[in-house]
């Protein structure tokens, strides 16, 4: 048990830093959306509530994750495509301790990312400072799980090549499915059936509302939290099944 | 004292039967060469003794432990270094030394003397703090094989280690290979009819998943009446028809 672990934060501590050491990730997960909080709330949140900043930052966090996907998958995959996994297969290392690295190494990139946009958002307008932002934080956790899952998952199945086009559908599923970027006050019916059962609304939402308060907390809070919580299980069951297969035919 | 014991290992994938019942023991200290076209059957041979696929049938033996049952045991005593350069590429080779080596459970102790044996086997001290990726094709695959090195294997896999490399990186890795004699068994695939002649104590040629030769350099110029490896490898595995 003490091996798996030293072994589990070895395995992260190399992913962490070989995210942060690429600026093109550091660019797309950070400085991106920060980019857009500033802009939209600059330019919009006077003309419509959409872009205030207390729906806005906890939007922004969650789209800015959607980049975990893409960056946790790209790393997946080209540790696939240079046998680096398949010297690492050789070793006393198990697949589940794979997935414990993968993972533990992008939970701090997704709490720095939330921690910069509230902050960001508290600079811009200082009603948003509320002691429910850490309950925001805490949530952020729950929905950094479900795109690490997908990337892990992602990265185990596509190539390095293949990987941008899959991740990126993530990104923009996020960006047009989520409702953040306009009201979906006028949209018909199923189309929002649609986006209620995808994840991406309800991680919006349960950010949302973790800071702004709920009416209904099964509906506000529980219902989206139980979504999530099943998208990401799936996706992290069928990474580790992936990945085992992986592992075992190489 | 056979380090390596092969029996029967097979593998098929469909349609295809990549190694057909192969039967091989290899030597404490041996440097054995596996040379064949590509196809033959060479890497998925050394993919099921490095517990990386399963065997279809039969079974091999690492220091007298089953690649098929004992896949734990196994690969705490070989390690292997692919085709392809396997380096953590956004890290300096310092920190790849350090991550493999804890990855196996040394000490902090242990690790500044792999560090040591390593900088000076690999000459790679010069280069410690530098990233990975920025380093030459020849000094990446240098890590590459270094990092092999780490949990010191009893058995030390290496899958076409000079492939890419210009004359003089490849000439300066043989010398390296050479250093392992007698230390760990080495089993290496490659290409180079000239890196076989140079490095092995015996040589395996393969053709179509099968062991069609095993002896050394002297019993194969015999058995072919060829004076190096090269024509005597185009001799059996060309079945003669290629002799210019």
């Amino acid at each position: 048990m003490r091996n798996s672990i030293k072994r589990i934060k070895t395995l992260a501590k190399r992913n962490f830093l070989e995210i942060l050491r690429d600026p093109v990730n550091l660019a797309f997960m950070l400085g991106l959306p920060l980019l857009m909080e500033v802009l939209f709330f600059a330019i919009f949140h006077k003309l419509t509530s959409q872009f205030e900043i207390k729906y806005l930052a906890p939007g922004i966090v969650v789209f800015a994750q959607a980049f975990l996907t893409l960056f946790s998958g790209l790393l997946i995959a080209l540790d696939r495509s240079t046998s680096f996994l398949t010297r690492l297969y050789v070793s006393p290392t198990r697949s589940h301790e794979f997935i414990f690295g993968y993972t533990f190494s992008l939970l701090p990139i997704s709490l720095l990312q939330t921690v910069l946009f509230f902050v960001v958002g508290g600079l811009l307008d200082f009603s948003f400072w509320s002691v429910t932002m850490l309950l925001g934080i805490l949530f952020s956790l729950v929905t950094s799980f479900l795109f690490i899952g997908l990337g892990i998952l992602f990265g185990s199945l596509c190539t390095e090549k293949s990987i941008g086009g899959v991740s990126s559908a993530v990104v923009m599923g996020q960006s047009l499915l989520s409702g953040m970027w306009f009201p979906t006050e006028g949209m018909g019916k199923g189309f929002m059936a649609v986006m209620n059962a995808l994840p991406f609304r309800n991680a919006t939402l349960l950010l949302q509302n973790a800071v702004n308060g709920y009416q209904d907390l099964f509906t506000d809070l529980v219902r989206p939290l139980l979504i999530l919580a099943a998208y990401a299980v799936v996706a992290f069951t069928a990474a580790i099944l992936v990945f085992r297969r992986n592992m075992k035919g190489v | 004292m056979s380090v390596i014991k092969i029996d029967k290992l097979r593998k098929e994938y469909k349609d295809v039967v990549a190694v057909q019942g192969v039967d091989l023991e290899i030597e404490e200290g041996e440097l054995f060469a596996l040379l064949g076209v590509n196809g033959a059957g060479k890497s998925t041979l050394i993919k099921m003794l490095t517990c990386l696929t399963a065997p279809t049938s039969g079974d091999a033996y690492i220091c007298g432990h089953s690649v098929v049952k004992e896949s734990v045991e196994v690969k705490k005593l070989i390690d292997v270094s692919m085709q392809e350069t396997a380096i953590a590429r956004k890290l300096t080779v310092e920190e790849n030394i350090r991550f493999y080596a804890e990855l196996n459970g040394q000490s902090k102790e242990e690790i500044e003397k792999t560090m040591t044996m390593l900088y000076e086997a690999f000459d790679l001290g010069s280069v410690r703090g530098r990233q990975a990726a920025k380093l030459s094709g020849g000094w990446q695959r240098k890590l590459s094989i270094a990092l092999a090195l780490v949990s010191s294997p009893k058995v030390l896999f290496l899958d076409e280690p000079t492939l890419g490399l210009d004359v003089i990186a490849r000439r300066e890795l043989w010398k390296t290979i050479r250093s392992f004699r007698g230390k760990m068994s080495v089993v290496l695939t490659t290409h180079y009819m000239e890196e076989a002649e140079a490095l092995a104590d015996r040589i395996g040629i393969m053709k179509e998943g099968k062991l069609l030769f095993v002896g050394t350099k002297e019993a194969l110029y015999q058995e072919t009446g060829k004076a190096n490896v090269e024509e005597a490898f185009i001799s059996i595995v060309g079945g003669g028809e290629l002799d210019a």
